[in-house]
């Protein structure tokens, strides 16, 4: 299974949940409790805070038997959790913005060491223009540094995606850090109905904790983390190499593991989730627009009623952004002749979204010409209403009869 | 590993020639006060001052060289030179083998005798009412830690001359198997601590931290093992740059928090290992290679730095910590002591030691001359030894009475040839301006 569709669950038993009212940071707060991590380390940030604030108060309730760490930074909060999983612990931590600007330097070496940390990002624009708005820049600005990142619709995806990421990063073919992605704003403080899932069938979920097998600080089997390597010959380099093509190795795993986890939840659990890449109503479609993230669902509307006035649009959802889903987003564009993506940041470097430029290089591998178009909105907290959305399915289809501009389309820009 | 012995030092300066000594001597061991007697002997040394005949208890004695009825045996265990009345011949052999005179005839038995230490307990040393004699226990360090496992493999790859290695192997005996290791960027791994390209320096758990993440990083490792019950060291060997600048925020974070790890500094003012670049450790006026001497511009000469180093173990006092000290490399006694209690306030909170070492690569001096030039910079004030616990406040371990002027340490190197008179005055001013405000502190840690 490459792609998918939302469809009925087809869950083989009830499983045992409660419903309950929150907001997404709070889901994911709940999401991390219900996966049993050793140890938490902290440090608030808004649009993030608030689910720190839950986690802390999920531990001192006692309904989290977990380790907190008030830290002085997030550059420290990620260095604790090295140690921490190095000595063998599950661990979480959050952050966004400028505080995973501060702890890029670990945030670097996370991936480097195998370490299999997970991370909520509740994206946020970059500054400067001074901004404490949503916005997909910061979890874009380092979409190349070995981390799996994951980014999510709504709020019960949070909490579903937070235990999974778990599992995926433990998983011994990665044993990579995993980001999961929420929306500032949309989704962090965004209030929805959520069911809940029950400890003892997340507990038969997860299995058994297996964290520093590959790499630990421990006296009773010593070893030395990151020797140096390099130098101009000899096993240095091959050292060296052969470190960086298994993190390549690991990041290309992930994407079978991805979909192994979410087949497992959904039979589990009843919710099924798109893994890599999620095709909506794009069977019979002439073109799709492409999203990520909460915008999906005002999008998803805009789509349903453009073919309710008769246009051949469909949407092609991407969930997983690292590593880029390459095959299965080739499935899904050799169904369509033109194709509109939005991104809720901008890649400086090619005048476009980052999102449109990744798919570009899978444009590419398709083999054959597919007009496209690069569309920014949502930067700094801006809504992309349906209306917005209404646009971009115009212009996308414009690309099936005129020439592409190689300019992007700015959606907030005068309203 | 072969063992030191105590034995009886003498301070010729102190020595009045009494005859105190002897008269107890005699006492001990012939029951009478007859100074003849005595196995000490003290002699004018013909500048109007004394010298001493006694057994040294030698390591390689000439007197049990030169005796043809194996009269005369070094014990193992004290060191003691024994001599056994029904081996000997009475040839006296063994007083014309002795260079010392520490072994002599005892007319009172017509039998060579010599000092045998008391057993331990030499009646000569309290008799002196000027503490000319001491009974010296050093060796006591170098028996005790000789028999522990050095956790370091052979053949690190330091500086010739530098203490940086023997203090690492040192602590690193001391603290014991059960550790981890944090040896961010610097000296430390650079001698091949964490190993290059697969292999390791080290027999316990070791790592290269970032520069910048080393007490965040140990305070992970020690919450875990505590999580799960094991009692595991967390220890750091980091170097003054990542501790004072770019490592600060973690070490403050990690002491605010009292984590419970053991934090050393080893201080040799600058970067070193990168190739001896200013730190905010390095003292004013000395040359560093990004504070080099040249002629400047403007009329204003470049000097070396223009800033005083910052006090690292002061900042850290005011944490709080569980403990906190300064410590030298020419100094093992007392280094030793602060180690200990170091390791045992690691187990409630965070410890912090501040070990000063001359770099003889980067402070540009003989690479004989590392011990000479640590302990001048005691000698001058140039940095104090001291120790601070919350309950007992900050007090000085080794306090110099009576400092040499501060320019017998500036110029053992040549970081500092270059120093004018204003900045040598500088110096002399901060020492004195350093030296009041820790015994400032002694006073308000006190009260």
């Amino acid at each position: 299974m490459t792609t998918a569709t939302l469809e009925t669950p087809n869950q083989t038993k009830p499983a045992k949940q409660k419903v309950i009212l929150c907001e997404g940071n709070e889901a994911a707060a709940l999401g991390v409790a219900l996966a049993r991590p050793d140890m938490v380390a902290v440090y608030p940030i808004t649009p993030q805070s608030s689910l720190v604030e839950h986690v802390a108060k999920l531990i001192a309730d006692g309904r989290m038997d977990a380790d907190i760490v008030d830290a002085e930074g997030e550059h420290s909060v990620l260095s604790v959790l090295q140690g921490a999983a190095l000595a063998g612990a599950r661990t979480y931590t959050a952050t966004c913005g400028p505080g995973l600007a501060f702890m890029f330097e670990p945030y670097f070496r996370t991936s480097g060491m195998r370490l299999p940390i997970v991370m909520s990002i509740v994206t946020r624009d970059g500054i400067t223009p001074q901004s404490v708005w949503g916005g997909h820049q910061d979890a874009m600005t380092v979409r190349e540094v070995g981390w799996v990142q994951v980014y999510c619709e709504t709020v019960q995806e949070v909490l579903d995606t937070t235990i999974m990421a778990f599992k995926i990063a433990e998983h011994h073919d990665v044993m990579l850090p995993v980001n999961v992605c929420l929306d500032g704003n949309y989704l962090s403080y965004g209030t929805s109905r959520v069911e809940l899932p029950d400890q003892a069938e997340v507990d038969a979920f997860m299995g058994v904790k297996d964290v520093n097998w590959h790499v630990a600080l421990d006296p009773l089997r010593p070893m030395a983390v990151d020797p140096l390597t390099g130098g101009s010959g000899g096993k240095g380099p091959s050292t060296f190499v052969r470190y960086r093509k298994g993190q390549c190795r690991g990041m290309q795993n992930s994407l079978r593991v991805i979909e192994e986890v979410h087949e497992e939840w959904a039979q589990r659990f009843g919710r099924r989730f798109a893994p890599l890449v999620e095709d909506y109503r794009l069977d019979g479609a002439d073109y799709a627009i492409m999203t990520l993230g909460s915008m999906t669902g005002a999008a998803k509307d805009a789509i349903d009623e453009a073919r309710d006035a008769g246009k051949r649009v469909g949407l092609i959802k991407i969930k997983t952004f690292s590593p880029f889903p390459v095959d299965a987003l080739l499935k899904s564009l050799e169904k369509i002749q033109a194709l509109g993506v939005v991104d809720r940041s901008v890649g400086f470097r090619w005048n476009c979204g980052p999102m449109y430029q990744e798919t570009m290089g899978v444009l590419y591998r398709l083999g054959r010409q597919v007009p496209s178009m690069s569309f920014i909105g949502g930067l700094a907290g801006a809504d992309i209403t349906v209306g917005h959305f209404h646009r971009v399915i115009e212009a996308t289809e414009k690309l099936l009869t005129n020439p592409a501009p190689t300019e992007p389309a700015w959606l907030n820009e005068r309203d | 590993m072969g063992r030191g012995y105590n034995t009886i030092a003498f301070d010729a300066a102190k020595c009045d020639g009494c005859g105190d000594c002897m008269t107890a001597c005699a006492t001990a061991k012939t029951g009478t006060e007859d100074k003849t007697r005595s196995r000490i002997q003290i002699v004018g040394s013909g500048d109007d001052g004394f010298e001493l005949a006694l057994c040294r208890q030698c390591g390689d004695p000439k007197c049990v060289t030169v005796c043809p009825a194996a009269a005369l045996t070094k014990n193992a265990e004290s060191g003691v030179i024994e001599w056994d009345a029904a081996k000997c011949v009475d040839c006296l052999l063994c007083t014309i083998g002795c260079a010392y005179a520490g072994i002599a005839l005892d007319s009172g038995t017509g039998h060579v005798a010599k000092c045998d230490t008391c057993d331990g307990a030499p009646a000569c040393v309290p008799a002196c009412p000027h503490d000319a004699l001491t009974y010296i226990t050093t060796s006591r360090i170098y028996n005790e830690v000789g028999g522990w496992e050095d956790l370091f493999t052979p053949g690190l790859a330091g500086c010739q001359g530098c203490n940086t290695e023997l203090l690492m192997r040192h602590t690193l005996r001391r603290v014991g198997p059960d550790t981890v290791l944090a040896t961010p960027p610097g000296c430390v791994p650079g001698m091949g601590s964490v190993g290059f390209n697969g292999t390791t320096g080290t027999k316990v758990p070791v790592f290269h931290p970032l520069l910048t993440n080393t007490a965040a990083m140990l305070a992970g490792i020690k919450r875990q093992y505590k999580r799960v019950g094991r009692e595991v060291n967390a220890l750091a060997i980091a170097g003054d740059g990542g501790a004072s600048d770019v490592g600060f925020q973690s070490l403050s974070g990690a002491a605010e928090r009292n984590e419970q790890i053991l934090f050393m500094v080893v201080d040799n003012e600058g970067y070193m290992n990168t190739g001896m670049q200013r730190s905010s450790c390095t003292p004013y006026g000395a040359w560093t290679s990004t504070t080099p001497i040249g002629r400047g511009s403007g009329g204003m000469p470049a000097q070396g730095k223009t800033q005083d180093a910052k006090n690292l173990p002061l900042i850290m006092v005011n944490h709080r910590c569980e403990y906190v000290a300064t410590a030298s490399t020419a100094y093992m006694e007392d280094f030793y002591d602060k180690l200990g209690k170091a390791i045992e306030a690691s187990k409630r909170g965070f410890a912090y030691l501040h070990v000063y070492s001359p770099c003889t690569t980067g402070w540009r001096f003989p690479t004989d001359q590392n011990m000479e030039v640590a302990r001048k910079a005691v000698e001058t004030n140039f940095v104090t030894l001291w120790e601070y616990t919350p309950n007992e406040g900050l007090r000085l371990t080794r306090p110099v009475d009576d400092p040499m002027p501060v320019t017998e340490y500036l110029k053992a190197m040549g970081r500092f040839r270059h120093l004018s008179p204003d900045q040598i005055s500088h110096i002399q001013g901060k020492v004195v301006e350093n030296l009041a405000f820790v015994k400032q502190m002694i006073h308000r840690s006190s009260v």
